[in-house]
């Protein structure tokens, strides 16, 4: 008890140190992130808040101030047929592209995570097309696609198996595909690093000692493999989905401009042609919301099912 | 069946090679085809070993009636990706320190803001930010082509952050103890020892920059600013029927790509250090 009021006073001590530092960290702090705070705050949240507002009003930028006219874009987005093809061909893509991602992903960095003489150089051929772009990726994608007169690639190899060969892109049943094998393509290094670095972690001790124990191939997949890179699985297809929304816009803009017949017309695109092409920012700002909704809609389904994927 | 494990070995290297080999497939096919003459590139079937080597396709997609590219579209990709980088280089390792070591009482709100960005992406937003960029009169400007872009700091300050806070506070107490700053902590502590976090942030983010298409076709409408991936899509947009030839579009892909792709196998141990370091947590 005799202890208390000088460990009081000791306590007190400290905390004034404690604020007195704390005090000068804000300044510093302050000073240190407001480049940072500065521009993120101008060019990310502000645009987050302000197209909110924006989906408000009816404007064509280069008239005047932007019109208030209440939830007029939202209704009209309700009565536009062409929204709902919008939302529907964008979470096809989506669901076309990053599932198979995840799986293909997966079964290459099982593929490649062991030692010899020349993994860097190999991993390497995997890893490469990460340095592509999309416009790139299109240009050389559309050679390898084209059909009649002259096959590309692909096609020539079809047609050897004795197959009509489909019309890739410019087909309504097609071109969708298309686009998304072009992006599963660009999606898969970084989704097989990231699965590759969780399979590295298991050791080599537990899939030998299983092994020997007479556990086959699948066996091992299902019950070392999987538990041990499932925790991976959300973040691979966060990843790809953010890759496929990029994707939605950069390939279709390039390659279909979201045809033919609105067959690879998505939400962002949509979206582009609405501000950009007929220059209805108000109407393009709402559909925006749509797109956020829409992507926020979809990593909550991801987040259920990785929960039950853990139980 | 049972097969040696030797033998097994060798089935599984060769395996794992000639599936790697056809994930590169399209890459080898365009460096080839750009060799190739236009005669060869058109052959049924498809030829995949130049027959002689045409390596007057790369300096006819600089020039001539089949150029390809400009060589200004070449200088403002490379002012675009070091002015985006460094710029945000910048930012993200200060803002990185800030939330990671500093302590004051908004920080875990900042940190959320960060968190919350990155799963709003520019593409989503990019209405309302052509706008800002709009009213603030930089359109056609290098300023807002750049400035947007670099303000993109979420991934990059969580990524300095998650680094930055697994430095051991000794270090930091020990420096302001003897009288140090936090500019003194920054260049003398964190910069030395964040090198593994920038080389994986420089290699993820100059690839993002010299590869994004969207933003600089929305902010530089005029041709003065155009950067490549612009060219390439002008190319990609015309497809068949078009006056340049495809040796000279692949050509002019390779041009384009080969920087990407060098940085690429320089950096690849970082890059996948940073991306696979992301997913520790």
């Amino acid at each position: 008890m005799r202890q208390v009021p000088s460990a009081n006073v000791a306590v007190s001590a400290t905390r004034i140190r404690v604020r007195k530092s704390r005090r000068r960290d804000r300044r510093a702090a302050a000073v240190m992130i407001a480049p940072n705070l500065l521009l993120f705050t101008v060019f990310v949240l502000v645009p987050i808040v302000g197209g909110l507002a924006l989906s408000f009003t009816t404007w064509n930028i280069t008239n005047g101030w932007p019109k208030w006219v209440g939830l007029d874009n939202y209704r009209r987005m309700r009565d536009d047929p062409l929204v709902w093809e919008a939302v529907k061909t964008t979470v096809k893509f989506i669901v076309m592209g990053v599932i198979p991602t995840v799986v293909i992903a997966l079964g290459l960095a099982m593929l490649i995570n062991f030692r010899f003489r020349f993994v860097a150089a190999v991993r390497s051929l995997y890893l490469i097309p990460a340095a592509m772009s999309f416009a790139a990726s299109a240009v050389v994608w559309r050679y390898l696609y084209l059909n009649g007169p002259g096959y590309g690639v692909i096609n020539y190899v079809i047609s050897r198996f004795g197959v009509t060969p489909p019309d890739w892109l410019a087909s309504t049943q097609w071109s969708l595909l298309s686009l998304d094998i072009i992006t599963i393509w660009l999606t898969l290094p970084i989704a097989t690093i990231l699965y590759l670095a969780a399979l590295q972690r298991i050791p080599d001790s537990i899939i030998e000692a299983a092994t020997l124990d007479g556990a086959g191939a699948f066996r091992r997949a299902v019950h070392i493999v999987w538990p041990g890179v499932s925790y991976m699985t959300p973040l691979v297809a966060i990843v790809a989905l953010l890759s496929f929304t990029n994707g939605s816009f950069d390939l279709v803009n390039i390659l279909t401009k979201g045809g033919p017949l609105y067959a690879t017309q998505t939400l962002i695109y949509y979206i582009y042609v609405n501000g950009f092409g007929y220059g209805m920012f108000g109407y393009a700002a709402a559909l925006s919301v749509l797109q956020i909704a829409l992507i926020g809609g979809i990593l909550l389904v991801l987040r259920l099912l990785s929960r039950l994927a853990v139980r | 069946m049972t097969l040696s494990p030797r033998i097994r070995r060798a089935f599984r290297i060769f395996f794992a090679t000639a599936v790697g080999l056809l994930m590169a497939a399209p890459l080898f096919y365009m460096v080839a085809g750009s060799l190739m003459s236009n005669e060869q590139l058109s052959i049924q079937p498809p030829e995949v070993i130049p027959n002689s080597l045409h390596f007057e396709n790369y300096s006819n997609a600089f020039s001539g009636v089949t150029q390809v590219i400009q060589l200004r579209s070449f200088v403002n990709s490379i002012i675009f990706t070091v002015g985006v980088v460094g710029l945000q280089w910048m930012l993200c390792l200060t803002g990185g320190l800030v939330v990671a070591k500093m302590r004051f009482r908004s920080r875990n709100l900042i940190t959320a803001f960060y968190a919350i960005s990155l799963f709003i992406p520019l593409i989503t937003t990019l209405i309302p930010a052509f706008v800002v960029v709009y009213e603030l009169k930089l359109v056609n400007t290098y300023a807002g082509l750049i400035l947007p872009i670099a303000a993109q700091t979420g991934f990059g300050t969580l990524l300095f952050r998650q680094y930055i806070s697994q430095m051991p506070e000794e270090l930091f107490d020990a420096a302001r103890i003897d009288g140090a700053n936090w500019w003194r902590i920054l260049r003398n502590i964190v910069l030395p020892l964040a090198r593994p976090a920038t080389a994986a942030y420089v290699a993820i983010s100059v690839l993002t920059a010299w590869n994004m298409y969207l933003w600089p076709l929305v902010a530089a409408e005029g041709g003065s600013l155009q950067v490549l991936t612009q060219t390439l899509a002008q190319v990609g947009t015309t497809g068949q029927g078009q006056v340049t030839p495809q040796n000279v579009i692949f050509a002019s892909v390779v041009i384009v790509t080969l920087p990407m792709i060098l940085v690429f196998l320089v950096v690849q141990p970082a890059f996948v250090r940073g991306l696979a370091g992301s997913g520790v947590e």
